[in-house]
């Protein structure tokens, strides 16, 4: 902090100030939507700007009680978390076979795998439909937890090869040569150093599978309770008139974002710049 | 693990742990990801309806259809203005936000945040929300433009066709601006002071500093940010789903957008696969570029 010590210019002032009205604009939208799941209906269609005068909570009431959010809420939830661990088994291991072995065979499943990051999920999505209701996943959640596996090996494995070559082999070494099994050396010694990548896929794989519509919307079936995101996206359509209802389901959806993003910051940033650098 | 460590024997194949360790993520991605990627090229070919077991192979015909159909060529239209509109202002939007960022003396981290945070919200709640602040009889930016006596500029911002696009673009550019903001940050903390002091004691001042120091140190993120929005523009779809629903009309209904809607709301599924190939063609393109590009530039370096 040796720049504290410079006195502060008018160029300091004035640089400061554009940047605060800026960050007013980038921040408006969120605390509107905020401000409005405090506010009845009656009261966001007669001044949208005003500040709530009363704090309102029945939207909140109704939504928990009266409709099927908490069930979308825990679909969300257990697919987040269990598409997270299952991701955080399987993808390292097998970059960690993939990047220790480096034969033709292991490097042509290499490339065979970063194929699938250019694959856009509209591009298979028709097909997919029709092969989950072949394999009777249609409208069960293992069917978009095993999707959302498959759709992130590509980035997954990028990821974790490129980190492990910069992982030394002679503790792995001398842990064979101990009589450790692999499967032992890969949990005890290597995934543990892989610490730094794992956070990365995680906060950024389970703010996207969080946060997806499409998917969860196209395989559950109609009828059935969804995700949070789909829910919403129907209460648009649905609960039309009643805005208040919308905002305080998306307040709902937000506050567990922010939550980790205020204590996990340092890993979403490093895993945007770790996922542009190397994708 | 007994004979695997010395390497003399000749490893019997289901002794070698890699394999063991690559299956479940290759039988995953390859059911769940490459097998209907394959099937979506065969579909291309049929007029299936996706329900029928009656699967007819019809050629090249689904391609033509996109050829000549002018739904399609309006999408591809919408789609390269977006792609378009969408790289320049997410990328002059960002490189402005991390030039700030890095200078302003106060809250620093705050900003960063700030600009930050909407990169974190679904396409959902975001394009709701907007469409609430967009909204012609309700909505906020109706209501400033009242207050501020500008009433005769006020339109229904996603119904008429001539704004729709253009509201759904410098929405999700205040979504997505804070993404590419962090990668141009962590270039602008590359560059060392010296040459910027140097250039200052030549005589340049902050303008020509930055065309002729800043701008170029940051090649490397450019590439990345502009190839990253543009991938990234092809697949926009949340936003519109919720804001206008491809409408009005077809006005902003775009390659993604058609697809979805031509498989699954009006049962053409052949034909939403065929253009599904078309834009997987022109992703296959853009990454190709890019790998060339990003080469290019490891060269270099």
């Amino acid at each position: 902090m040796a720049k504290a010590k410079t006195p502060i210019t008018s160029g300091n002032i004035i640089l400061f100030i554009i940047t605060l009205l800026i960050a007013l604009v980038f921040v408006f939208p969120i605390f509107f939507n905020i401000m409005s799941a405090f506010k009845s209906n009656a009261a966001i269609l007669r001044d949208a700007i005003a500040f709530p005068t009363e704090f309102y909570t029945d939207s909140f009431k109704y939504l928990l009680t009266k409709t099927d959010y908490p069930r979308a809420m825990l679909n969300s939830a257990f697919l987040t978390v269990g598409s997270i661990i299952a991701m955080v088994v399987i993808i390292p291991m097998a970059a960690y076979a993939i990047e220790r072995t480096n034969r033709k065979w292991t490097n042509a499943i290499y490339i065979f795998f970063l194929f699938g990051m250019m694959v856009p999920f509209q591009v298979y999505m028709i097909p997919l439909f029709k092969q989950l209701n072949m394999m009777g996943l249609f409208g069960n959640l293992m069917g978009p937890i095993m999707i959302y596996i498959a759709g992130s090996v590509g980035f997954g494995v990028l990821l974790y090869t490129s980190f492990l070559k910069g992982v030394p082999r002679e503790i792995e070494e001398s842990a064979e040569i101990d009589g450790c099994s692999r499967i032992g050396i890969f949990w005890r010694i290597v995934f543990p150093l892989l610490g730094p990548v794992t956070a990365s896929m995680v906060v950024l794989q389970g703010l996207g599978i969080w946060n997806d519509f499409l998917m969860p919307m196209l395989v559950l079936p109609s009828g059935q309770t969804k995700t949070m995101i789909v829910e919403l996206f129907y209460y648009v359509g649905e609960f039309s008139s009643r805005w208040d209802m919308i905002f305080a389901g998306t307040t709902m959806s937000l506050v567990p974002v922010l939550v980790a993003f205020l204590s996990l910051q340092k890993y979403f940033v490093k895993g945007v710049s770790s996922g542009a650098i190397k994708g | 693990m007994n004979a695997a460590n010395s390497g003399m024997k000749k490893k019997q194949w289901w002794r070698n742990y890699a394999i063991w360790f690559i299956l479940p993520a290759f039988l995953l991605y390859t059911t769940f990801v490459m097998v209907p990627t394959f099937s979506s090229i065969y579909l291309s070919f049929t007029s299936w309806d996706g329900i029928s077991d009656n699967i007819r192979y019809i050629g090249l015909e689904n391609f033509k259809e996109i050829w000549n159909s002018p739904r399609v060529h309006n999408a591809l239209t919408n789609t390269i203005i977006v792609a378009v509109a969408l790289v320049l202002l997410e990328n002059i939007v960002a490189l402005v936000l991390a030039i700030l960022v890095d200078q302003v003396r106060w809250f620093k981290n705050l900003f960063r945040s700030i600009f930050y945070f909407p990169v974190l919200m679904s396409g959902i709640i975001m394009g709701f929300i907007w469409m609430i602040i967009l909204n012609y009889n309700f909505g906020v930016v109706n209501q400033v433009l009242d207050m501020i006596g500008l009433s005769a500029i006020k339109t229904d911002w996603l119904g008429n066709p001539d704004y729709a696009l253009l509201s759904i673009i410098l929405s999700t550019v205040w979504k997505a601006a804070g993404y590419y903001m962090i990668i141009y940050l962590a270039g602008l903390q590359g560059i060392p002071q010296e040459l910027l002091e140097a250039a200052s004691i030549d005589g340049a001042g902050k303008w020509k500093q930055f065309i002729h120091v800043t701008f170029p140190l940051l090649a490397g993120a450019t590439t990345v940010c502009v190839m990253l929005s543009m991938i990234n523009s092809l697949k926009l779809f949340d936003q519109i789903a919720v804001m206008t629903n491809g409408g009005p009309g077809f006005a902003t209904e775009t390659l993604t957008y058609i697809i979805y809607r031509v498989a699954f709301g009006e049962g053409r599924q052949g034909f939403g696969t065929a253009l599904a190939i078309v834009l997987f063609i022109l992703i296959l393109i853009i990454s190709l570029i890019q790998i060339r590009l990003l080469r290019k530039r490891e060269v270099q370096m």
